[in-house]
């Protein structure tokens, strides 16, 4: 993924008020640990004011008319997971309002971080880690291993 | 890069975990995925890509990686 685009994103979704949190392996790096993924993983209220700030930070950084394509009616209906790939570079968002039955936006613990000259929103160590601890995907449950080790994590 | 001298092999495979906000952090973060972008490749089709839970993401994502292997 490219840093800089990532730095782009976070801030004007920062500028334009987006009520996010960062979750997936930005996360993880954020609280520490630098280790390469591909995409930025966001959750976001599922409010239909968020979701057209959302697609409004997004079009300030890529021009690209497909941005008008992620509607809160999709989010906050059949669709809760919209992956969106720009037209160029090493960039990719996952945009997710709920997580199953398990999470939705409301339950996050989250926290304000600093990154470079902003800050961010973020779950805390303790949510990604219930987060990933139970997924099929084994580098997640890999994720989850390390988490608990740095920060103590009892083992369920 | 400085040189790094360890007390075992299996040091030299810990995790480094660093200080959020540690300028140190920014910099491997974007080293690493700088690194990571140039090897891997991989691009995946431009556009919005709605999905239906999360774990349906998932699999369509890992598909496409499968087909750029």
């Amino acid at each position: 993924m490219d840093f800089e685009r990532l730095q782009a994103v976070l801030r004007a979704l920062e500028a334009h008020g987006v009520r996010y949190a960062i979750v997936g392996a930005v996360a993880l790096n954020v609280h520490g640990l630098a280790r390469f993924t591909e995409d930025l993983d966001i959750f976001v209220e599922p409010e239909q004011g968020n979701i057209a700030r959302l697609r409004a930070a997004l079009a300030s950084v890529f021009d690209d008319p497909e941005i008008e394509d992620i509607t809160a009616a999709d989010l906050l209906g059949p669709y809760p997971a919209i992956q969106y790939v720009p037209p160029e570079g090493a960039f990719h968002l996952d945009i997710v309002t709920r997580l199953g039955e398990a999470f939705a936006f409301e339950d996050l613990q989250t926290e304000r971080v600093p990154f470079g000259d902003i800050t961010i929103t973020v779950v805390t160590p303790r949510m990604l880690y219930d987060m990933k601890k139970n997924t099929v995907r084994l580098k997640d449950r890999a994720d989850a291993e390390l988490l608990r080790l740095r920060f103590g994590f009892e083992e369920e | 890069m400085p040189v790094r001298k360890f007390r075992s092999v299996e040091e030299m495979s810990q995790p480094i975990w660093r200080q959020p906000g540690d300028p140190a952090l920014y910099r491997t973060m974007a080293a690493l995925w700088e690194t990571g972008t140039r090897t891997s490749r991989r691009r995946y089709p431009p556009g919005v890509h709605k999905h239906r839970s999360v774990a349906e993401m998932h699999r369509v994502q890992e598909s496409w990686a499968a087909d750029r292997k």
